[in-house]
């Protein structure tokens, strides 16, 4: 399928959104540790997978903006349209982001929750790219792979680190056991559907279904966790609440939006 | 970026000291402009003095993230994001480099660490400048690494090996740096009122700050005392700061900038300016004029009272701190904190 339908099209839209809205925030959350890191080789690492975060949002964001105007850009690919991307990642009231609670919540500068938030993401984000890799459509499918090397290669990093700090010392294995119970039941947010999942789903687009999703994401979490020595109960709840997903946020979204776009905002049409 | 002067160093009664045999080797290899390797025999005061030169690079590479960081969560587009995330991670790859370059002259990195957060050594002084618009952004990566780069080239001229080393590959990076910095002090001044104002203030408040980057006027005879003697820096600085402006002041005027002496209050904002009448090419010697920057407001920021050195330090011990951890857990470190401030 090399077009979407038009009357799938907004459905579509909604899901690539989603997905470039989560590693936005994630990347902005996580480059916002660049200079702070608690050491200096993991600084620079940690700074490149949220450049990577970045860049896959950029990609994306591009793709999002030539299936809402097939017409404006032809030819355009994923990388495309770098003001319309602009306007994609930073032009939008808070009401219309579609990521999860999940990767916008401040992690407090604590390592332990940025590194605990980042595998599960990971594991999260590998288990949707391929899910996305074989969509019907082909230059998402096409873009997934690509994403999808680079994702299993931040997911065997954070890995890494989950089970150097859970194995640590008795003070890392507390932190990374605290900061995982308090995050487990908010990683639950990822699997919230958007509006029409169900339905790019059964065309194709986004081959497969939430419940598989959610076992390939715990079949890939709960060996790490297990070789870490950390403990986590999920759960997935059938009919979630309206959260991220769906446009609903926090009070404190809307502040993150508002220094994230800070400079933006000051002269959306300009060029920065 | 950074790198800078390296202050006075008392040498010749550790001198004298030292085998002459081995000293007279030391000294011809220095004339002979053969590098020293981290192995080789060097006098004491040479290794302590490099030192503190590279580990005071070091320091400035890291503290120097820091006022770039506080930008990278209000990049206004998502390549400025990308880039600018890159660049601060730029910075701390070569605070690592540079640091490891210190390890071998015989300090640890925890140490180097611990004494920047308790003030026992200093860096670069332009840090402890505000940066309070995304326009400084730009400035900062135009002038300051367009001055990082010119003094750093000359260091690649050194003569410690390890250092200079670094200091080529490290000018590579800066260089791209530079062409970013350009790019968006381009793309400001092309822009709307708002933006080319903006990049107005921002240039006014960073000129002087970058004029200074040099170091203070040479002192006499600066070719015999030992950080030219050594070769642990090439050129003086004056001649750096001459090169500087012959390259800088005709391109900021060229990008519709006005160049002004300016006036500063206590947390670095610019009260009163003028223009700086000094600012033009004399015919005969081909060389840009400029008004001296308040050297005395430099000694006090060097002396810890500029605009920011407590924030600065602040972050860098947050860093340590709420990362000691994380250093306990995989480096097995023993170390206790940092005293407090
Ligand atoms: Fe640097
Ligand atoms: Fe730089």
């Amino acid at each position: 399928m090399q077009t979407i339908p038009a009357d799938l099209r907004d459905d579509f839209v909604r899901l690539l959104l989603s997905v470039a809205d989560d590693k936005l925030l994630l990347g902005h959350r996580n480059s916002d540790w660049t200079g702070l890191a608690p050491i200096l080789e993991e600084d620079i690492a940690f700074s490149a997978l949220a450049q990577d975060e970045i860049a896959h949002a950029q990609a994306l964001y591009g793709l999002a903006a030539s299936v809402s105007h097939p017409d404006a850009r032809a030819g355009a690919d994923a990388s495309g349209d770098a003001p319309a991307a602009d306007a994609l990642a930073f032009g939008r009231p808070a009401a219309a982001y579609l990521c999860a609670a999940f990767v916008e919540a401040d992690d407090g500068f604590d390592w332990a929750v940025a590194l605990v938030r980042r595998f599960l993401c990971d594991a999260f984000d590998a288990a949707r790219l391929q899910r996305l890799s074989g969509s019907g459509f082909a230059p998402l499918a096409h873009l997934a792979a690509r994403l999808l090397r680079e994702e299993r290669s931040h997911l065997e990093h954070a890995s890494g680190w989950l089970v150097r700090l859970g194995r640590g010392t008795t003070e890392s294995a507390a932190r990374m056991q605290a900061a995982l119970d308090r995050l487990a039941p908010a990683a639950m947010t990822l699997f919230e559907p958007f509006d029409g999942e169900d339905r790019v789903a059964s065309a194709g687009l986004y081959p497969g279904d939430r419940a598989t999703m959610f076992r390939t994401w715990r079949a890939a979490v709960e060996p790490v966790l297990a070789r870490a020595g950390l403990t986590a109960a999920f759960t997935l709840d059938p009919d979630p609440p309206r959260g991220g997903r769906r446009g609903v946020h926090s009070p404190a979204f809307s502040a993150q939006l508002d220094e994230m776009c800070e400079v933006f905002r000051l002269a959306p049409e300009a060029a920065w | 970026m950074s790198g800078s002067a390296n202050e006075g160093v008392v040498v010749d009664p550790m001198i004298r000291e030292e085998d002459p045999q081995r000293l007279a080797e030391f000294e011809a290899k220095m004339a002979r402009g053969d590098l020293i390797e981290a192995d080789d025999w060097m006098p004491k005061a040479y290794r302590d003095a490099m030192l503190r030169m590279a580990e005071h690079h070091a320091n400035s590479e890291i503290v120097g993230a820091l006022p770039e960081g506080e930008w990278i969560t209000r990049a206004p587009s998502l390549r400025r994001k990308l880039a600018l995330t890159a660049k601060v991670q730029d910075e701390v790859g070569h605070g690592q480099m540079l640091y490891r370059v210190s390890q071998d002259l015989g300090k640890s990195r925890d140490d180097m660490l611990r004494d920047l957060i308790t003030g026992k050594t200093k860096y670069h002084n332009c840090f402890n400048y505000p940066v309070p618009t995304w326009a400084d952004i730009a400035m900062i990566q135009w002038l300051i690494d367009g001055a990082a780069i010119m003094n750093q080239k000359t260091l690649a001229d050194g003569a410690y090996g390890p250092y200079v080393r670094t200091m080529k590959r490290i000018n590579m990076e800066e260089a791209f740096h530079f062409r970013s910095g350009e790019d968006m002090v381009l793309t400001l001044m092309s822009g709307t009122p708002l933006q080319r104002g903006m990049c107005q203030e921002a240039f006014d408040r960073w000129w002087g700050p970058a004029l200074m980057f040099f170091g203070p006027p040479d002192k006499p005879g600066a070719e015999h005392l030992p950080p030219m003697r050594w070769r642990m820096k090439t050129v003086k600085n004056d001649e750096l700061r001459r090169r500087f402006v012959n390259r800088f002041a005709p391109a900021a005027i060229d990008l519709g900038l006005r160049i002004h002496v300016v006036e500063k209050d206590g947390h670095g904002s610019v009260i009163a300016k003028r223009p700086d009448e000094r600012a033009v090419r004399d015919a005969a010697t081909g060389d840009w004029g400029y008004t001296e920057p308040d050297w005395n407001e430099f000694f006090r920021v060097i002396r810890g009272h500029g605009p920011c050195n407590a924030e600065r330090l602040a972050l860098r011990r947050f860093s340590y701190e709420q990362g000691h951890w994380v250093q306990q857990a995989v480096l097995g470190r023993r170390a206790g904190l940092p005293p407090a401030a």
